[in-house]
């Protein structure tokens, strides 16, 4: 259970405060309510390459990271496809350090010339170093167009290509601050051991005043259901073959998600799950297999995926993978069965919840998709998610035609 | 309202570090038990003298990826199912000096997962179906690997930097999938898993019976020798590169020798390495990445080991600008050499590592692995005290002395892949 009070300033800025007595650090957490997916087709990869921009100074403060180290703190950021995070850890005493710069990074940035260049340059290093440098680096550049035709979802949150990042002007960064960066759009979370009414003075007077801005109103295209099994197969500079199956599944806020996590957890989670036995342990046609969701806001995908044995072809998995399959969706499975996954979700949460940081963010990533109070909800969702239901949604994602794969197959052989 | 007026701060002096309990095992050997976790969640780890430096022909390795792999009783399906049941997550670990295993679950499955875990990596039967089967997995991963340039740099800067003990040198070769025979697996297994057990440690409000129970089964295992580490080893100066064909990046590795905690030179070195690159406002970050856009991350970090160290730099640049970023690492250990810390680097940088200090002993299982950082070279929390000590004594002068001494390009190994 993680202990929350909420209040909304008079600008719109949704706040959230989770006080913890046991630790001397304070977690200041500002989650901006857009991603990649809220990109122009034409400009991707423009939410991260702003989430790098956002530390280059604001608009009385040169430098973001000097004040805060200076506090004993440090910080970071994440973008994804469905939103841009910001959290600073600092010792308690100086947590007005942290809100000072997130507030004037919230009322605008400085926007230097110098800052674009660098971070266009840092930002081109990344990808190359994540994507295009590593081996499979560029299989989330392939399969996202794969299983996407029209949301955008279609492209990674670095981005289509690394020409999108170098065209990047200052006119387009001053737009998408306007459009995204501003109090309506946000939400602030504060953990540590405070007091909800020095919470509540502290963020009136450092946020109380910026501008309210413009909501934005999100329009994204919507995904037609996928209605034909689409595949790919792609040559690649890699030691092994590799295949990624990506199945369609619901949102983030509908209620089988907790279930289509349950079965990715069934299938491939661990040394003990369904496709791991079978797939590696008694056939032999895999070295390594996963299964997992994507957990993104909208319409999702859940992945399997792993790595062939040297001698073992796509078309041996793929009939092995989908009797598996198959065998999931014929009958409800042994309650012991759904017991073991539920146990470990169980205790991965309780791990999770332990960090001052997770809960802050699990707080504030909640609050976005409809209430901070849905995190204490969730192991009771689990809970009473049954064999039937399991069932139910196995059928429901494991259709040929909601099916995209990716084959990468070994240039070496 | 001033904005541009940063609001006043409070410099932090104390950090309260608690100790865990220690069980006594045999002379050489302990359990340390850390019991105030405010919720549910519980690790063990076991500790081994099975580190890679035991063995030149990758057994440390191999049989620390195969203690799952069965006994005779139990497949290895069987034995993650009883793990899985109870929600344990199983991790293992291998360095050069150690290897662990370690198990994150709820409190009240701790014990029941500790006997499980206890009955695998003791009676584990090499099988050979689950040996042929690992080996090719093993082999599959160290061919993906070696498509990363973070890894060709890696693994030969290691070679490079422990030029001077072929135990320390030693990595993972083709010829070692080969070369391997059960007996080899079942003999490594019996010294240094069986006879191997260094430490054990329980985070989790649990019960100190049952933590005795756990300490007095590790017993059987437990080693009943002191085992021996190198105490000193010499890097190889010089530079070294691996071409990749068709590399985007290449990785740069820089480093040397240097020292553990029970060197003299060590907390001030410390304050040395945060200023040269071990925050995000470092000297190298703040050129490398923030001025000149080289890369996407650099550091410099100082390795442990029982009773030794060494300093290294890792980045990976453009391989455009490859010698550009050389050119600048070294600028930067130069300027550390000739030039004065300003008082109010010094100022930030002091703040910085006393708030991480703060952040490293925070939660029961951050000040677990802190006090272990120490113990395992023999030192108690008292360190930590006198890290925050020298942290606020130490003079630029100072700085510029260990600069002069540790820091010299010319005491260094240079690898680059890409």
């Amino acid at each position: 259970m993680i202990h929350f009070d909420r209040f909304t300033l008079e600008n719109g800025l949704r706040v959230l405060f989770h006080q913890d007595t046991t630790t001397p650090l304070a977690v200041v957490n500002v989650l901006y309510d857009v991603g990649a997916r809220d990109e122009s087709e034409d400009q991707t990869g423009f939410a991260h390459l702003f989430e790098h921009l956002m530390f280059g100074g604001s608009v009385n403060i040169p430098e973001f990271d000097t004040p805060l180290q200076q506090a004993g703190g440090e910080n970071n950021a994440f973008t994804s496809n469905d939103v841009t995070n910001y959290y600073d850890v600092l010792p308690v005493e100086n947590i007005e350090t942290a809100l000072w710069l997130e507030s004037d990074r919230m009322l605008s940035l400085a926007f230097t010339p110098k800052s674009l260049e660098v971070q266009r340059q840092v930002v081109i290093e990344e990808f190359k170093q994540r994507y295009l440098n590593q081996p499979y680096g560029n299989v989330w550049l392939e399969l996202r167009p794969l299983a996407y035709q029209k949301h955008p979802y279609k492209w990674a949150t670095i981005g289509k290509k690394i020409e999108h990042i170098e065209d990047a002007t200052m006119e387009d960064v001053k737009a998408f601050f306007r459009k995204h960066y501003n109090p309506q759009n946000a939400i602030l979370c504060i953990a540590g051991n405070l007091e909800l009414e020095t919470v509540k003075s502290l963020t009136k007077k450092w946020f109380g005043s910026i501008p309210a801005g413009e909501k934005y109103e999100r329009n994204l295209p919507k995904e037609p259901e996928q209605v034909e099994f689409r595949e790919k197969t792609i040559e690649s500079k890699v030691p092994t073959d590799a295949f990624y199956y990506a199945f369609k599944m619901v949102d983030r806020k509908h209620d089988d998600f907790y279930t289509a996590d349950a079965l990715s957890d069934a299938l491939g989670r661990d040394k003990s799950s369904r496709l791991y036995v079978a797939l590696k342990k008694e056939q032999k046609l895999a070295s390594e297999i996963n299964a997992y969701i994507m957990g993104s806001h909208d319409e999702g995908l859940l992945v399997i995926s792993g790595k062939l044995n040297d001698g073992v072809s796509f078309d041996a998995l793929d009939s092995a993978l989908w009797k598996v399959l198959e065998k999931l969706c014929a009958s409800p499975m042994e309650a012991a069965e759904l017991d073991k996954i539920m146990v470990k979700i169980r205790t991965a949460k309780a791990f999770q919840e332990q960090g001052l940081l997770n809960r802050a963010m699990s707080l504030a990533m909640n609050e976005l998709l409809g209430d901070a109070n849905d995190v204490n909800l969730e192991n009771e969702k689990y809970k009473q998610i049954t064999p039937e239901d399991m069932h139910r949604v196995a059928n429901n994602i494991f259709q040929k035609q909601r099916c995209s794969v990716l084959r990468i197959k070994s240039a070496q052989k | 309202m001033d904005r541009t007026q940063a609001p006043a701060l409070s410099a932090i002096t104390e950090v309260n570090f608690v100790s865990p309990i220690t069980f006594v095992i045999n002379k050489h050997v302990n359990l340390y038990h850390m019991p105030y976790v405010p919720n549910d969640t519980a690790r063990f780890d076991l500790y081994f003298d099975a580190g890679k430096i035991r063995n030149q022909k990758s057994l440390s390795s191999f049989v620390n990826g195969l203690l799952f792999s069965g006994t005779k009783d139990k497949t290895s399906v069987e034995i993650n199912a009883d793990i899985n049941r109870l929600g344990g997550f199983l991790d293992t670990g291998l360095s050069a000096e150690n290897a662990v295993i370690s198990m994150y679950c709820l409190k009240e499955h701790l014990p029941e997962l500790f006997d499980i875990l206890f009955d695998a990596i003791t009676n584990v039967s090499f099988r050979e179906d689950e040996v042929a089967d690992f080996l090719s997995d093993r082999k599959q991963k160290l061919h993906i690997s070696r498509e990363k340039v973070s890894y060709l740099a890696q693994s030969n800067f290691q070679k490079e930097l422990f030029a001077s003990d072929e135990k320390y040198a030693t990595i993972l070769e083709d010829e070692h999938f080969s070369s391997v025979t059960q007996e080899d697996l079942k003999a490594f297994h019996e010294n240094y898993i069986l006879n191997g057990l260094e430490r054990v440690v329980v985070i989790g409000n649990i019960p100190a019976a049952e933590v005795q129970k756990i300490a007095s089964k590790a017993g059987e295992i437990a080693a009943t020798r002191r085992p021996e580490f190198a105490t000193s080893l010499q890097n190889r100066i010089g530079s070294k590169h691996v071409e990749k064909e068709g590399a985007l990046q290449s990785a740069i590795r820089v480093g040397r020798t240097l020292f553990n905690k029970n060197h003299p030179d060590f907390l001030d070195f410390f304050v040395l390495n945060t200023i040269l690159g071990d925050y995000f406002g470092s000297r190298l970050m703040s050129n490398i990445r923030e001025d000149k856009g080289y890369t996407y991350g650099i550091g410099s970090m100082i390795a442990e080991l029982n009773n030794t160290g060494y300093f290294l730099i890792a980045t990976e640049v453009g391989k455009d600008v490859r010698e550009k970023a050389l050119q600048e690492i070294r600028n930067e250990l130069d300027r550390l050499c000739n030039e004065l810390v300003s008082e109010q680097e010094l100022d930030l940088v002091r703040n910085y590592m006393r708030g991480q200090l703060l952040k490293s002993a925070d939660g029961p299982y951050a000040m677990t692995d802190l006090f272990l950082s120490a113990s395992l070279q023999g030192k108690d929390l008292e360190f930590y005290n006198d890290a925050l000590l020298a942290i606020h004594e130490i003079t630029p002068e100072r700085i510029q002395e260990l600069a002069n001494k540790y820091l010299r390009w010319d005491q260094m190994t240079i690898v680059t892949a890409g």
